[in-house]
Parts: structure tokens; sequence; C-alpha cells
């Protein structure tokens, strides 16, 4: 009975996408969240009848063969990367990235990951750091005494002295970007790695080859549009459900079946 | 004397088969580029010797909906829906296939790639190159794709001759082997997908008729099987 293990391999697919939207609304408020959306394809078909079949002496073929599919399966789970609406904070140190790009991260590790969450920070040793506390790459140290810090567009912070009119330039904060950015993978904690998929880091000054630039005292927000998530859940509710119908025709098929004798 | 039961099975596993293929379908309901199908049955006749002829039914034709699917809007620069007719053309690894999900992506050297890794092909066959930047790619009606004033090629929307055979592969590929010629009325969408055409309504509602269907035969082979045993016992006696 193939029509129940087709039956089920619709109802596992449903599934993962409740999986999907239940994840994309638990983060709608997550700094930077990109939305994600889970792809399906479907599985391999048997050839009951093969098209172009000779079906007769004089050379006649079946026009269309018989083909029946066995279902689907998940292709992919495809990151969304429009950008989030940006909101105000007027923290020094919130960036928001305004277009292409990523923040680079140094990890305690010592491997690299990269975010769009610029919720940064000031450490002890006055490094600017993530709210996880790893070290933003190239590493900025705010002198103590600072009164206030100034990123520009361009990356570029300056820091305002009490006793000097004239700021002084710290250092230039880098983006990153990747030739495939959805292939990048999630670590979780907003942070996400190369690979083979994404292709390697291109590292510039903010707002050349085809980067954003950064907003000082804005964040990005989450780009989940409940709307969205609400209506995809419903369809996805609902196509669970007619999986289910067809499992139990299916069933009372076979039921059928059994009580001939 | 058998007939009865022959004929009755002939209709009854054609009737599985087109539970499977509703299965199918409703197992896709949420896939991309998705092409509904259906089952359409055929009479087979055959001749017995010294009486009437038999007729059987044979389920041997199915018929793929080209009816176009809800565009969803995604906002993702290189997800592309057809609008009318056509398909996007794909290099996989066992030749061109055609394909109506155009949730696409950029690999690491930067060509155009489809959901499961295919090379996307332009109007004249060649791989895509697109630089890094995607999201700031412009797709227009006509499936060129640019960025800012740089022109990055046409992808291609072609269709089959009409009456052409489109073999199902996995991935929501078409295979065929007919001429492939620009599409006429077929349209590139930027931003959004174009869902799967299956009419879930219709699909149960074939799916109950199917299943009583396949009741009622079942009844009547339980009426032949009854009918059998009578004749026997009243001979019998």
């Amino acid at each position: 009975m193939r029509a129940l293990k087709i039956a089920a391999t619709g109802m596992t697919a449903q599934q993962m996408r409740v999986e999907t939207i239940s994840n994309n609304l638990s983060n709608m408020n997550t700094t930077g969240y990109n939305a994600r959306r889970a792809e399906f394809s479907d599985l391999h078909y048997q050839q009951i009848a093969r098209a172009g079949t000779v079906n007769a002496a004089d050379g006649t073929v079946l026009p269309t063969g018989v083909q029946v599919g066995l279902g689907v399966r998940p292709a992919a789970v495809s990151v969304n990367l429009a950008q989030g609406s940006l909101s105000q904070t007027n923290s020094d140190l919130d960036l928001a990235i305004d277009g292409n790009g990523y923040l680079e991260i140094a990890m305690p590790a010592g491997q690299t990951a990269y975010t769009r969450d610029g919720s940064l920070k000031r450490n002890a040793e006055g490094l600017i750091v993530t709210s996880e506390g790893f070290p933003v790459a190239p590493e900025i140290v705010i002198p103590q005494d600072a009164r206030s810090i100034s990123i520009n567009p361009e990356g570029e912070v300056y820091a305002y002295f009490a006793d000097t009119a004239e700021p002084q330039l710290l250092g230039q904060m880098n983006l990153v970007g990747f030739a495939n950015a959805k292939g990048l993978e999630a670590l979780g904690g907003n942070l996400f790695a190369e690979t083979e998929a994404s292709g390697g880091p291109l590292a510039a000054t903010p707002g050349e080859d085809g980067l954003g630039t950064l907003r000082q005292g804005y964040l990005e927000d989450s780009s989940v549009d409940p709307v969205r998530e609400l209506t995809e859940l419903i369809e996805a509710q609902r196509g669970y459900e007619l999986n289910a119908k067809v499992i139990s025709a299916v069933d009372q098929m076979l039921g059928a079946t059994t009580q001939v004798r | 004397m058998e007939n009865t039961g022959y004929v009755t099975l002939t209709r009854q596993s054609g009737l599985m088969r087109e539970m499977e293929i509703i299965a199918h379908n409703i197992a896709n309901a949420a896939t991309t580029g998705f092409r509904q199908q259906g089952l359409v049955f055929s009479e087979y006749v055959q001749a017995v010797d010294g009486g009437e002829s038999l007729s059987m039914a044979a389920a041997r034709v199915k018929k793929t909906s080209a009816a176009q699917g809800i565009l969803t809007q995604t906002g993702n620069a290189l997800d592309l829906a057809i609008e009318g007719s056509g398909y996007f053309q794909l290099e996989t690894p066992n030749g061109l296939r055609l394909t109506r999900s155009g949730a696409f992506n950029v690999d690491p050297l930067g060509d155009l790639i489809s959901a499961d890794g295919h090379r996307v092909l332009d109007t004249g066959g060649a791989p895509i190159n697109v630089p890094p930047g995607e999201a700031d790619a412009k797709v227009a009606a006509d499936g060129t794709i640019s960025v800012g004033d740089q022109l990055l090629g046409q992808i291609g929307v072609v269709d089959a001759e009409p009456g052409a055979d489109l073999e199902r592969e996995s991935g929501v590929l078409f295979k065929t082997d007919a001429a492939l010629a620009p599409s006429e009325d077929g349209l590139v969408l930027q931003g959004h997908l174009e869902g799967s055409n299956v009419d879930a309504i219709s699909q149960l509602t074939r799916m109950i008729e199917v299943q009583r269907a396949y009741e009622m035969g079942q009844k009547l082979l339980d009426m032949d099987h009854e009918r059998t045993k009578t004749a026997l016992q009243t001979l019998i006696k």
C-alpha cells in the first residue's frame, strides 16, 4: 500500500513546516533574525507505463505513460535575506547593517563567526564585544576616558574626549560578504559560520563591494512577518489534516478489502 | 464464470493506483512549482470465445494539470516565479531538465543554482554568473537579470512543443526529448514563488469518490461470491 506511505511523507513535511514557522514566530523579536522558509520537493517516480512504449504493431506509441510519485521530501530550509526594519535605540554601540553583509566575530576557540546582530557592548578591557562577550574583529579598544563614541556609515570609529575638541580615530570596522549568504550555517546565538556552500568571506569597508553601511544607534529588527507566518501555519495545519484524511481513506479501503472473503 | 471477478479486479487495481496518485498530490500540496497529476481510465475490450466480449478498465493515461499555481511573495531577490506557461532550464548530471520551481540561490563560484544545486541556464543554454550582493539583483519580466547597470544575462523560460510528453523526475523536474522554444506568454516575477497547483478540495472529493467506488467494487465481489455459493449449494442439494 504505497498510498499510506505517500500520505505519511506528506504529514512529515507539513510537520517540518510547522516547526519552521514556530521557530520564526518565537524569534519575532530577535535582533537581526532572518525568517526561514521550509521548501519541499517531490520524491522519485515509479514508471507504471512508460510514455513512448510501442502500443501496437503499426508503431502507435503511448502518448503519456503512468507515473506514480512516492510523496514529498524537505528540499531546503532557506533563509529569507530581506532587510529587517531598523529601530532606533540611541545607544552608542548599537549598530544596524543597512544592506548586505555581516560583522566578523572572533570566537573563543579561535574560529570565526559572522552576525547581523549589532547590539555591541564594551568589555572590562574596553574591547568592542557582542552581547555574549565575543570580540568583534578587527579588535577595537575604546579608551576608558572616552566621553562618547561615534561610528560613521563607513565603519570608522571615533572617540571624543572631555579635554580635546578633535575626535580620535580608534579603528575601522569591516563588513564581510559571501557569494551565497543563504548557504551560511546558523550556529544559534545569532551567529553564522562559513560553509562550502556559502563560499569564503570577502571583507571590505562598509559601503563598498555591494556591502551595506552601518547605522549607529539603530538595531535591525527580526524580518519575521507574523501575518505571513500565521497564514502559513493555517495552510500547514490543513495540509496535515488532508494527509491524515488520505491515510484514513486508504485504511477504510483496506478494511473493505479484508472484508471480502 | 469468474469473469465478474476479473473485470472488477481491473477496476479495483486502477482505483488503488489512482488513490496513490491522489496521496502524492496531497503530499505535495506545499511543494513549490509542483504540478497536479490525474489518471484517466480507458476501456480494454477482450474477445470471449462464443459470447459477448468483455470490457475491462485500464488505468493507463496520466495527465498533468497546467493550471497556474498560487504566487506567494517571499521577498527574496532570487525567488522567481513564472506567470503563464513555460519552464526554467536546469543543467543536471543527467542532462537538461525543466522546472517551475524557482527558489534559486548562488553557489560559492557565483553561478545561479536551483534549490538542489543544479545550474540555471540562460536563453542560450549557458550558466548565469551573479557577483556577490545578489540581494540587489533585479530580474525583469523577460528574465533579464542585472545588478545595478551591469547586465548578467537572460534566464531562459522555455516551453516544449504542444502535446509533448513531460516525464516527471524527483526534485520537481521534468524531462523531455521534445523540441524547446522560448515561451510566448511566460513572464518572470521576482520575489515570488509559484506554489503547488494541487487543488485540495477537488483532490479530497476525488479521494472520497475513489474510496466509495472501491468499496462498491468489493461489495460486487462479495455479492458474486454469495451468488456462486448459493448456486453451488442449490445444485448440490
